[in-house]
């Protein structure tokens, strides 16, 4: 073994990550000090905090960030017991799981261009959910065109675009569950809610845990979802902190103002799982 | 004690259908003639079934395109992550160095990081390099992808070193023992990075969306979104004929590599 000196082999990957990793990270933060428009790249200058400054006092920030936290809030709680009870379903059953299991976590492999595309097929003005509701003698419901729906039928469809992926992961931390106590405790005559309840769901916290952190993550990021649906509309009732950014940047060339949102997105991130981790590991005392 | 046993397949069967049925409904739908939107689940066997959509996508439209460059970028990525995997995965797991804590460490916060902070300054950079609306450009941000190395560097800690030793005593050179030993018994561990790999590149949206300006660069993913921009007549049976198109790559990986697929999510390759 050759100590004090990395192999070449390091080299290409190492290489490639630098450039297309951890430089564009520390370029992003110069450029958020920075007012700076690719069309004119000589007029770009210093500005200090004056791009932070100009986010933390624009209402379109905050409306961006009040609609991300409604989209992270209003999902991730559902998801994760969905996706819970999904598991616990599956680990109950012998026959078949295989194939159930992979026909609840096929769609998490999708492109969510594609589920995004297929939703708004289904949510269209004469798609098929509007078909139904008629043909039930109902009216028609403007799913994306409604700004108080607009973002509850982006939420529905993560859901069910989500469910599957986390609770494949909630099955597979249930492999390891200690077969032994759980079967003493049935002996002991305790009903499959309370096993659930005092053996189970302890044990299963470090997953849970992986589980509400990821979401956040992925969460946090919406964008996909939003461009093809709605485009942030309509009356910018979709309008997510991630397409603000792609906006500011790509449509007003504002460079350096959406490094800026997208180092307070970073810093939101880092500070949201913080918070739960000391919340989800504090409330972790043996039940 | 019958309906206890029952009732878990009930209630699984009605979470399949409906995580299926819409995938079933876009299959289905491409299949139709363009004025039969929507189709109720009733009349999906009445109805007539056509190619006409696929048809006027590889004869009239763009999509063709599309999805020859999504292929061309995951294959051409494909190999290029894998082997800088290993070879880097390798020399991580094997040799001690300063730093070695410091790259482990960034590459992993790279892995949770939120992945639009480097967006604008990609941009910028490939924009320096010529090499916007490329085949790079779409390629060369995957090769940074922390998520297999790390992987890689996990499954070669597992693995037994004396294999290399000997080889090493018996004069062999690096880059020989390399090939010629460690790529071989790679197989299990290569197989979770590439099939992960492929559907993160198949899949890309927002760095292909912003480093591709021209029409026949587009991938399948940004194509298809930017087709259905349009405000006016949607044109349903051709862009759920192109979701399908995209959707049949990720299910024939999905097919094969189930395993590896959730293996790869369980170590954190969600993206």
């Amino acid at each position: 073994m050759r100590a004090g000196r990395p192999s070449v082999g390091l080299l290409p990957w190492g290489f490639c990550f630098a450039l297309f990793g951890l430089f564009p990270l520390l370029y992003a933060l110069t450029l958020s000090f920075q007012q700076m428009n690719p069309l004119r790249p000589d007029a770009s200058h210093f500005v200090g905090l004056a791009n932070y400054a100009h986010a933390l006092g624009s209402p379109s920030f905050w409306h961006a960030l009040r609609t991300t936290v409604i989209f992270v809030v209003g999902t991730l709680p559902v998801t994760l017991v969905l996706a819970y009870g999904v598991a616990a379903l599956l680990a109950r059953i012998r026959r078949a799981q295989s194939f159930f299991r992979a026909a609840i976590f096929f769609p998490a492999t999708l492109s969510m261009v594609v589920i995004a595309l297929v939703f708004k097929s289904l949510y269209a003005e004469d798609g098929l959910l509007n078909g139904w509701l008629a043909s039930a003698g109902l009216a028609r419901v403007h799913w994306l065109q409604d700004p108080r729906l607009a973002l509850p039928s982006i939420m529905l469809m993560d859901i069910w675009a989500s469910v599957g992926y986390y609770a494949i992961l909630i099955l597979a931390g249930r492999k390891t569950l200690p077969v032994e106590q759980l079967e003493a405790a049935r002996l002991e005559g305790l009903t499959a809610w309370q096993v659930e309840r005092s053996i189970v769901l302890p044990h299963l916290r470090p997953v849970i845990l992986f589980v509400v952190l990821l979401n956040t993550i992925r969460s946090f990021q919406v964008f996909i979802e939003v461009f093809v649906l709605t485009r942030g509309g309509p009356l910018e009732s979709t309008l997510t902190l991630v397409f603000y950014l792609y906006e500011r940047a790509f449509y007003h060339f504002e460079m350096g103002y959406a490094c800026a949102i997208a180092y307070l997105l970073l810093a939101l991130v880092g500070i949201v799982l913080l918070i739960q981790r000391r919340v989800l590991r504090s409330t972790g005392a043996p039940a | 004690m019958k309906l206890p046993r029952f009732w878990p397949y009930a209630a699984l069967s009605a979470v399949a259908l409906l995580s299926l049925a819409p995938l079933l409904y876009m299959a289905r739908v491409s299949l139709g003639h363009g004025s039969d939107l929507p189709i109720s689940p009733a009349d999906w066997l009445g109805r007539p079934f056509t190619l006409e959509h696929y048809r006027s996508l590889w004869s009239g439209g763009p999509m063709g395109r599309f999805a020859l460059n999504s292929a061309i970028v995951s294959c051409a990525a494909l190999p290029l992550q894998l082997l800088l995997a290993a070879a880097a995965g390798h020399a991580l797991a094997r040799s001690r160095f300063i730093g070695k804590r410091a790259t482990l460490a960034l590459a992993t916060a790279f892995l949770i990081l939120p992945r639009q902070v480097t967006l604008v300054p990609l941009y910028l950079i490939m924009a320096k390099l010529g090499l916007l609306d490329t085949y790079p450009a779409l390629i060369l941000p995957h090769l940074a992808d922390p998520f297999g190395v790390l992987f890689m560097s996990h499954y070669y800690q597992t693995m037994s070193a004396e294999l290399e030793d000997a080889a090493r005593t018996d004069g062999l050179s690096g880059g020989t023992i390399f090939r010629r030993i460690i790529l071989p018994l790679s197989g299990p561990g290569l197989a979770v990075v590439g099939v992960n790999g492929f559907l993160t590149t198949w899949n890309a949206f927002l760095h292909p969306l912003v480093l591709t300006t021209s029409e026949s660069m587009r991938t399948l993913p940004v194509g298809l979104a930017l087709f259905a921009q349009s405000e006016y007549a949607v044109d349903w049976g051709a862009l759920l004929a192109g979701s399908t198109v995209a959707t049949l790559p990720v299910l024939v990986a999905f097919a094969l590599f189930q395993r590896q697929i959730v293996e790869g999510v369980l170590q954190g390759s969600g993206r």
